[in-house]
């Protein structure tokens, strides 16, 4: 065994994985290989050193955030028994095919739903959300020029109620979309503008938003109000109550 | 237990046969904060990476296949995650460090001549906590992920799983990664 062969294997030494007879051709080369035999001490002396990092664990708040957030199954995630699988299977039997078409007709698809509420957690939770700090919305809308390939269209530019905080370019579920901010009081209420075609929409929806339909889901403690204009759709969403996030709905699809 | 690591009865089993389950994910928090914390060094970064972890992992569209090594799979999820905010911080091309353990200066490390006699054994002896975590900082990303994964009790096949390479690959790697720690440990002490 050589200097390079020997130091390959002194980790595994050191740990006490190496085999029987690797262990002892190892054991004679550092016996008369002083070089080898102190990169052995040392680099057991570096895991001695490794264990001397704090075990920090993840702050309480975290944890309990975490937990209030994901214990409670989501959209997206598969179904955890086969007992949920078939009680899912004879409920949708049992229901009738009417019923669900209305449903469908009203309600928007899930997953969009569950990603507009990650999409807005992921804004919460950057360390700088804002691309673009907002000093109205004249200085807001040309930041998004040649960033996406649309216009994000909407008439509301903030006010006293529901100041604008700035912007910034990022994904609605596979798509890039312009994100503006909003503040009520001391919540966030991210808006996405975002192209709409190919995605589950309600045909009708269950809520009058100014002068569009759309509808209003809540999901993980957040409200979603999702409409269509033209070939953009848009996403509100926020902890603040739903008639802020309606009133707030209707000032960005604005006057007909 | 090898010396070094994490015993890996913290841990929940690695490998689950079975579709994964927010709480079985939540079980891996304290070790994806530190990770994260040593990435990012500073608690609220951390607490925002391992937030966007999870949110990439149970969001909706999130890929996992039954029988994929849980622990492994949320690992390379965080280390990609802080990857992209790497990108963005830097609005440029990324790093060369992220992707690769080619940075020049930990290369160099496991090819030097190590300090002979006692003096390094001497010094790393009197070495304290806030010393290793000082010089880990000093590591290119991929290295101190093998290394501090590899201290969380992470088996060489489940480190290649999070740094995306061969278990060959590993051996090597940590090999350099261990090092270039131990020549920045020198240079601190000096």
């Amino acid at each position: 065994m050589d200097c390079n062969d020997a130091r390959s294997y002194l980790l595994a030494y050191n740990r006490g994985t190496l085999d029987a007879p690797l262990r002892l051709a190892l054991e004679s080369h550092l016996a008369g290989c002083p070089g080898c035999r102190h990169e052995q001490l040392a680099d057991r002396e570096l895991s001695t050193l490794l264990e001397r990092l704090s075990p920090r664990q993840a702050p309480a708040s975290l944890k309990r955030a975490l937990h209030g957030r994901w214990e409670r199954p989501v959209a997206g995630t598969r179904s955890s028994s086969v007992v949920r699988t078939v009680a899912a299977m004879a409920m949708g039997a049992a229901m009738a095919i009417v019923p669900v078409l209305v449903w469908r007709a009203r309600v928007p698809d899930a997953a969009m739903v569950a990603e507009a509420v990650n999409d807005h957690l992921r804004v919460l939770y950057a360390q700088r959300p804002l691309e673009v700090e907002s000093g109205g919305i004249h200085q807001v809308k040309p930041w998004f020029e040649g960033k996406l390939d649309f216009a994000p269209l909407t008439a509301f530019a903030g006010d006293d109620d529901f100041p604008l905080q700035g912007g910034l370019v990022g994904y609605f579920v596979d798509r890039k979309a312009a994100i503006l901010v909003f503040r009520r009081r001391l919540h966030v209420i991210t808006l996405f503008v975002f192209p709409s075609a190919g995605l589950r929409w309600p045909t009708v929806g269950n809520q009058t938003i100014g002068t569009a339909r759309g509808s209003l889901e809540t999901s993980r403690g957040f409200h979603v109000l999702l409409w269509r204009g033209a070939d953009l759709g848009y996403a509100l969403v926020s902890d603040t109550n739903e008639a802020d996030l309606l009133t707030l709905g209707a000032k960005v699809v604005g006057p007909s | 237990m090898p010396v070094g690591r994490v015993d890996p009865a913290v841990y929940a089993s690695p490998v689950t046969t079975d579709p994964l389950t927010p709480r079985d994910a939540l079980r891996h928090t304290d070790g994806l904060f530190r990770l994260a914390l040593r990435l990012t060094g500073s608690d609220a970064d951390a607490e925002d990476l391992v937030q966007e972890t999870f949110a990439r992992a149970l969001g909706a569209g999130s890929q996992f296949a039954a029988g994929t090594n849980l622990r492994a799979w949320l690992f390379r999820i965080l280390r990609n995650a802080y990857i992209d905010s790497y990108r963005r911080k830097r609005s440029n091309p990324v790093h060369p460090y992220p992707n690769d353990d080619s940075d020049p200066s930990d290369a160099a490390a496991s090819t030097r001549e190590p300090l002979r006699g006692d003096h390094e054994l001497e010094r790393m002896r009197a070495m304290v906590g806030d010393d290793i975590e000082t010089a880990l900082a000093t590591l290119s990303i991929d290295a101190r992920t093998v290394i501090l994964l590899d201290v969380e009790g992470l088996t060489e096949s489940e480190l290649a799983e999070v740094l995306g390479c061969s278990v060959g690959t590993i051996k090597s790697r940590l090999s350099r990664a261990r090092a270039a720690l131990r020549e920045r440990l020198r240079d601190y002490s000096r």
